[in-house]
């Protein structure tokens, strides 16, 4: 193994140009999920062996062009200047030369070992488009690799050839692409002043650098910025852009997209020719019905549903199977380990707390399958487009839509799925739109509080009522974030909608995969490691005087002379009320405590300071809280808790109104705010989050309160 | 006139592209520049964005976005070819327009 040479390779590409068919096709099951240093952009990386050499074969974004403008091609740029792979491959749609080759014409710029593998060659040849290889690849000095990474197809031939442009057998021109005189004029002035600065001179490409200056390219822009030679780059900048103004009435950044663009559509005359009649192919058709003025909104809804159904739907008797399974595995542990503290930490503390990580997997995969079967078959872009008008009015982007809607389910794969969205500020905006959504596990809560202070007439329109006011806050916190601190930066709408495909089986799979193993991988130890301490803190420190008290207790009901099943009555009782003592004696109880004053004016006591605490964990968790605080244990059922929350002074309508409204927006469960951690990035915004959805909670249950005790 | 004030079914030709720097680049990237022909598709259900299709692309962008896009409308009588089904022609590779 070690006497194998290795390549690095590239994959650079437009979306939708099946880079990822190609790297999945080419690197199997050696694959590696990661990021991009310092920005929250997956990075697919893969190796395979092929003859001598192993081949290392890095996934760029896909990109439409490598302007400093958007964060995946600066990744791209960079990923190519910085490390210097060894062949660049750019793959191309072959249907969709034009538009493909537009990206080409600015690798042939970068002047780097340079191939081209024209995919898709199947829908070329069924579509009956004629492309002239040869002259196509004189006129781009680099090879063109005809291939169709679906079927597999043509991958020898790629390797083959990516094996001898790395060890020099094919000779890549590095065609100069050539612009108009006065441009031609200005970058040679440019090159010949940044070949002057002596610092600069071992870096880079002059030429290139010269096309970006003129391109007003402000990463380049701070790299010459600091020579002394950059007094002479502005005066010459300054001239072009005159000169382009009186000559062109523009630029000459247009200019020189207006001039890529010439030599692209020159080199379509000259290479391709299509067939005769084109007619309006299948994809019109299903437009014609899916973005219909009429149908396309109930179309739309209807694949929403579909997905909200398939995820959580068919995704709940997983996830019950999955507890289920992991309540056995506490069942039999538990016999096998000594009893007190260390059973304790290993079946309620480590199992329950792994298990309440791996719970969520069922719907993180399903969600992600569904999503990328819809964004490969290419109707993502158009549920954008469909939706965008009604999400820009809060300032966010079409494609936050099916996010928002997941969060209904839960707010964990809801948060992973903000992916689709591109810029930044739009994604932060989604995330923190998210978990207003009211989520599954906030449902038990509703139902016990409305259940019991409602008649069931009322309860259900209380229960809309909350859902609406978590939309109404959600969509009030985008419109927020994006009119202040995420002003800036907003995607543009302006993007392709691509022809319909079916997409592989194995890549929607894949999909899935990279996500499930993302999610457990760097969200899951940070979940498991709070839980965790919610456990700890709702179990520590214990009180030795009630058990002991549990002891002297259980020892004398045993001797007692009652019917047996008098006496397990009896110990139930006792364990419930030693229960809810030794939780009003842990950190968590006291913590509750320590709140009391905090949360007095909402109208809660200590005691739902506990369950909002414990409610941390998860949310159905406050439902179980209560039941232990009010001592009739954990195997609680709904009427005898809620008959006992009815009958308990501090409770009254209003005070379950406020609470759930305080449930449904205060700071969501730590696997949220784990997964929340990991896809913005930094503690930071969660940290601002958190105080926000704190503040808001408080007021919104403030409000609540108060206004219910004046009508109720 | 602008681009966001044609109907669906007019065709036009861009005379300029003037919007701010992000949203002008990523709409040359696509392929919209001065000279290009495009053909307004539809309008989004909820009447934004717009679909329009361009060099055998389908491209959609906001009303806001579309103002940018300066054009020409061309008159039935100097479209070349007349739509099949009322829809556009899908590839027009290697035609001037």
């Amino acid at each position: 193994m070690s006497t194998k040479k290795t390549i690095t390779v590239a994959l650079a590409g437009n979306p939708n140009a099946g880079k990822s068919s190609l790297f999945n096709a080419l690197t199997g099951s050696h694959q590696r999920v990661g990021n991009f240093p310092g920005v929250t952009i997956e990075k697919h990386e893969g190796y395979l062996d092929y003859r001598d050499y192993r081949i290392t074969v890095v996934d760029l974004p896909g990109t439409y062009s490598l302007t400093p403008y958007s964060p995946e091609e600066i990744v791209t740029r960079r990923f190519i200047i910085d490390e210097k792979p060894d062949v660049v491959v750019n793959v191309v749609e072959g249907a969709n030369l034009e538009r493909n080759m537009m990206l080409t014409v600015q690798l042939m710029e970068m002047e780097v070992d340079l191939l081209v593998a024209l995919n898709m060659m199947d829908e070329v040849e069924e579509k009956g488009i004629k492309i002239n290889l040869d002259q196509l690849e004189l006129l781009l000095g680099s090879h063109i690799v005809p291939i169709s990474a679906r079927n597999r197809q043509g991958l020898d031939d790629l390797l083959d050839h990516i094996v001898r442009v790395s060890d020099g057998r094919i000779e890549i021109k590095k065609n100069k692409m050539t612009f108009s005189a006065e441009v031609e004029k200005a970058i040679d002035k440019i090159a010949e002043l940044l070949s002057q600065e002596p610092e600069l001179d071992a870096a880079a490409n002059h030429r290139w650098m010269a096309i970006k200056l003129l391109e007003n390219d402000r990463e380049i822009y701070s790299q010459v910025q600091k020579y002394p030679v950059w007094v002479k780059i502005e005066l010459a900048l300054q001239e072009a852009i005159r000169e382009c103004d009186v000559l062109y009435g523009t630029d000459p950044e247009v200019l020189i997209t207006e001039d890529r663009h010439a030599f692209v559509r020159g080199a379509m005359q000259e290479c391709v020719r299509l067939p005769k009649a084109a007619r309006a192919s299948v994809s019109d058709y299903i437009d014609m019905v899916v973005l219909n003025r009429v149908l396309g909104l109930p179309v739309f809804l209807l694949v929403v549903w579909a997905i909200f159904q398939l995820t959580f739907t068919l995704g709940s008797p997983l996830m019950d199977a999955l507890d289920y399974a992991f309540g056995l595995l506490s069942d039999t542990v538990a016999p096998h380990l000594p009893e007190g503290m260390v059973r304790s930490i290993f079946v309620d503390g480590v199992i329950s707390g792994v298990g309440s990580v791996v719970v969520f997997l069922p719907n993180i995969v399903l969600l992600f399958m569904g999503l990328s079967f819809l964004e490969a078959s290419g109707y993502m872009a158009r549920a954008a487009f469909v939706i965008d008008k009604v999400m820009h009015r809060f300032g966010l982007h079409g494609k936050s839509f099916i996010p928002m809607i997941t969060g209904f389910g839960c707010s964990i794969p809801a948060i992973m799925a903000t992916r689709t969205l591109k810029s930044r500020s739009d994604r932060l905006a989604t995330i923190m739109t998210i978990p207003f959504m009211s989520c599954g596990a906030k449902l038990p809560v509703y139902v016990l509080l409305a259940g019991a202070f409602f008649p069931p007439a009322v309860a259900a329109n209380v229960m809309f009522g909350i859902y609406l006011l978590g939309i109404l806050i959600g969509l009030w916190t985008a419109w927020l974030l994006k009119s202040t601190v995420l002003k800036s930066d907003s995607e543009p709408f302006v993007m392709e909608l691509p022809p319909y495909r079916w997409p592989t089986v194995s890549s929607v799979i894949f999909q899935a995969r990279v996500k499930a193993v993302m999610y457990l991988k760097k969200a899951g130890t940070l979940i498991l490691g709070a839980v965790i301490l919610i456990w700890a803190a709702s179990n520590f420190p214990r009180s030795s005087k009630l058990d002991a008290e549990l002891a002297r207790e259980t020892a004398r009901i045993e001797a007692s002379a009652v019917a047996p099943e008098l006496k397990a009555a009896e110990l139930e009782k006792l364990e419930a009320r030693i229960g809810s003592g030794q939780l009003e004696y842990s950190i968590a109880g006291r913590s509750g405590k320590l709140l009391e004053p905090l949360i007095r004016p909402l109208g809660f006591d200590w005691r739902i300071g506990i369950a909002l605490v414990t409610g941390l964990a998860a949310k159905e968790v406050v439902v179980s809280t209560l039941g232990t605080i009010y001592s009739i244990g954990q195997s609680a059922d709904e009427t005898s808790l809620s008959e006992i929350l009815r009958s308990d002074p501090v409770f009254s309508q209003a005070t379950a109104l406020s609470l759930m409204v305080f449930v449904l927006l205060y700071i969501p469960c730590v696997a949220a705010v784990g997964v929340m951690k990991k896809e913005v990035g930094s503690w930071t915004p969660v940290l601002y989050y958190s105080v926000y959805a704190l503040a808001v909670a408080w007021i919104a249950s403030f409000i609540t309160y108060r206004l219910a005790l004046l009508w109720l | 006139m602008k681009l966001s004030e044609l109907k669906a079914g007019d065709r036009a030709e861009i005379t300029a592209v003037d919007a701010e720097p992000v949203v002008r680049r990523r709409l040359m990237d696509m392929g919209l520049v001065r000279g290009t022909e495009l053909e307004v598709l539809r309008f989004a259900p909820l009447g934004d964005p717009i679909e329009i299709s361009c060099k055998g692309l389908l491209l959609t962008m906001r009303r806001n976005e579309a103002e940018g896009i300066m054009v020409n409308k061309l008159e039935p009588a100097e479209i070349r070819q007349a739509p099949a089904l009322g829809l556009r022609k899908r590839h027009r590779f290697g035609k001037r327009s």
